[in-house]
């Protein structure tokens, strides 16, 4: 009788856990990792930028968004210049405050985030993507890597110049005659 | 033979923020490189054409420079 009961408790356990795992992976399928890569009106003072792009992060996670990665705000010049209707007025732009937020939420809800971002008065452009949730900005090796180049080739030259006979005898005798001198 | 840039420094994805990188396969006038003088995969260089065109929008790099 105890087996059996136990036996049962073991397969309602297994049907629980199946369940859970069904939903670990319907909620895994359904949520995607995005990113949002966004231009910022340079009118705005600096002290405030931080404020701006904390309500947008807000944003995000209101919607049951996930945020993964994420740049701070920093000026920059733009290659073009670009314009935005404020107040019924084209003002031209040509710097702005660039920033990225990686995040990941469920491909339904992105909808409203993208309709929240193109009202925002303060974003000039945005840019939403999928990615991975892997950096996939690349090393910068390139550069150090010619510069330690460089630098091991100028060492082999000053180790060649080191590198030159030197006579201990001759140097004693300068050294003595140097002591000599001052004495 | 050119060797592909991306697999020679195992670069996996080709960020639109990896200015410096993408500046290498635009000509002085901000177009684009031809794959006969990139010398990327097919692959790869479809994946540098989107990147390049989502860095112009954001303003990173140039549609046309002077």
């Amino acid at each position: 009788m105890t087996e059996n009961d136990n036996q049962e408790n073991m397969l309602a356990e297994t049907a629980a856990g199946a369940e859970k795992t069904g939903n670990i992976k319907t909620e895994s399928k359904k949520e995607r990792v995005y990113e949002l890569g966004l231009l910022l009106l340079s009118t705005i003072s600096e002290e405030n930028v931080p404020g701006v792009f904390g309500d947008i992060k807000e944003l995000i996670l209101s919607q049951g968004g996930e945020i993964i990665s994420s740049e701070m705000p920093r000026l920059i010049h733009l290659a073009y210049v670009m314009e935005k209707t404020i107040e019924n007025v084209k003002k031209k732009f040509d710097t702005a405050y660039f920033s990225w937020i990686k995040f990941q939420i469920q491909a339904g809800s992105l909808a409203g985030i993208k309709k929240q971002l193109s009202l925002n008065p303060e974003i000039i452009r945005f840019l939403l993507q999928k990615t991975v949730r892997e950096n996939t900005l690349a090393p910068r090796k390139f550069n150090r890597s010619a510069s330690m180049r460089y630098r091991g080739s100028s060492g082999s030259k000053e180790e060649k110049e080191e590198s030159m006979p030197i006579d201990k005898e001759k140097i004693d005798e300068e050294i003595e005659a140097l002591v000599t001198e001052t004495a | 033979m050119k060797q592909d840039y991306f697999s020679a420094n195992n670069i996996k994805y080709i960020d639109y923020k990896d200015v410096d990188i993408l500046k290498r396969f635009i000509n002085p006038s901000g177009k684009i490189m031809s794959r006969r003088r990139t010398g990327v995969t097919a692959k790869n260089q479809r994946k540098l054409a989107e990147a390049i065109k989502n860095a112009r929008f954001l303003g990173l790099l140039p549609f046309v420079a002077k």
